[in-house]
């Protein structure tokens, strides 16, 4: 091999060397960025769900109500007035459907704190149970509930309409069988023979109608949750699902008389 | 070490010379593009979930049936999150590869959501762009399918981005990727 040609080979082994270098170096900052980005998308997600879910255990626990119950009783038209004696203003009305997945998440996020308010003597709660639904299997298993909770006795309503929303059958699957109904009333001590066959026999349907016939013709509701304060209907986002939004709603809409308890001839 | 590069090139000598010549100039614009496209959609449907109340966000998820309900919460909050920080890399270019096969790997995942409901004959909102649940039975069909081309759609620029993530304003070029 000539002196010129030896060079030559030796540059080209340099030259080659030196490419293979800077390809691994390409590959490592390639990982490198890589990895980083794989790192900042776990982070990012990791923390929010972290900090997310921690905050909403630590609300769900501040506002968990386990105190006692302000008095329930039946009204003529089967709805149910659950109120200290003598609150009558401002009225809060629940038209929901126990099918009703919103309805749920609507319970799980505010029903604490209507409790309380009412056990507090700042409202006048009266739920509107009713069969939005009337498409199967939806409907049968709407109208099954809203039954069931028609017979229940009064000082049981809210805790069977809570025990309703905890076993809520996915949407599109047939729930709320009788069996099941009858059984979740004697978990909360509902005993009596009457309440098995009203529902097993379906006693209340006609009042289920009749309170459907009241939402959706009456007071023109078209969705559930559909709730009124004082005859004003709430947002679902801003306030129903927003229990500390909700409970400045309520407080506010019974402020003109704070210190009158159940002055009567409060609208407002 | 230009010489040792043009070997390489043999294939892109074929070519006629304008294209040849304009190709590795536009080519790093238009992914510059598909990476604002792709981040504007992400951020478009990761802002609308971020900003509703959780538990609107866990009904969409669970309308799907999938998931169990341990992972409903999970999803439901880290999805829209998810979302937000891929279209973030996308925006900066940092990460681009895999802030594209991430995005592309999602859409597969929301394509055979979609499917899988389908399938199952659920009507359900798809949630895709906030909101979700159920949703009304009529033109259920026409919908689905919609929802699935438009994803199709995204996955095609998703994937454009993997391709040739080569591109222009990327944080990626500082550190020395795709910048020859």
């Amino acid at each position: 091999m000539s002196k010129a040609a030896r060079q030559r080979s030796a540059r080209d082994r340099l030259a080659e060397e030196r490419r293979r270098q800077a390809q691994a170096a390409a590959r490592k900052r390639a990982l490198l960025v890589t990895l980083s980005g794989l790192a900042v998308l776990a982070l990012v997600v990791g923390i929010t769900v972290f900090v997310t879910t921690r905050e909403e255990a630590r609300t769900q626990q501040a506002t968990a109500y386990t105190g006692p119950l302000a008095p329930m009783s039946r009204n003529a038209d089967g709805s149910i007035t659950m109120a200290k004696s003598g609150v009558n203003a401002p009225v809060l009305e629940i038209f929901e459907d126990f099918q009703c997945p919103i309805c749920k998440e609507v319970e799980e996020a505010s029903g604490s704190t209507i409790k309380r308010l009412a056990a507090e003597g700042k409202v006048k709660v009266v739920y509107r149970p009713f069969q939005l639904f009337q498409a199967e299997p939806l409907s049968s298993n709407s109208r099954r509930a809203a039954n069931a909770a028609l017979c229940t006795p009064a000082d049981k309503w809210v805790s069977y309409h809570d025990t309703l929303f905890e076993f809520q059958p996915p949407e599109g699957k047939e729930g709320f069988s009788d069996k099941d109904l009858v059984a979740w009333g004697r978990d909360l001590g509902i005993t009596g023979a009457a309440f098995t066959s009203c529902v097993n026999d379906a006693q209340k349907g006609g009042q289920v109608d009749q309170m459907t016939r009241y939402a959706t013709g009456t007071r023109k509701v078209t969705g559930t949750p559909t709730v009124f304060l004082d005859g004003r209907q709430l947002d679902l986002q801003g306030q129903l699902l927003n229990p500390t939004a909700l409970a400045q709603a309520i407080t506010a809409a019974g402020d003109p008389t704070p210190s009158s308890s159940g002055s009567p001839d409060t609208t407002r | 070490m230009a010489d040792h590069l043009a070997p390489a090139k043999g294939r892109a000598a074929a070519r006629p010379a304008a294209a040849r010549g304009r190709w590795p100039v536009i080519q790093p614009w238009l992914t510059t593009a598909a990476r604002a496209g792709l981040a504007i959609v992400l951020g478009l449907a990761g802002w609308a979930k971020v900003t509703e109340p959780p538990s609107l966000q866990k009904l969409a998820v669970r309308s799907y049936q999938i998931l169990p309900e341990g992972m409903v919460g999970v999803v439901g909050v880290g999805l829209p999150v998810l979302e937000l920080a891929l279209a973030g890399l996308l925006v900066l270019g940092f990460a681009t590869r895999l802030a594209a096969a991430a995005s592309a790997l999602l859409l597969v995942v929301f394509i055979a959501g979609i499917i899988s409901v389908w399938a199952r004959g659920l009507s359900i909102d798809c949630g895709c762009f906030g909101g979700g649940g159920a949703a009304p039975r009529s033109g259920m069909g026409a919908r689905y399918l919609r929802e699935i081309l438009r994803d199709l759609g995204f996955l095609v620029i998703a994937g454009w981005i993997l391709v040739l993530p080569k591109s222009r304003l990327a944080l990626d070029r500082l550190f020395g990727l795709h910048n020859n």
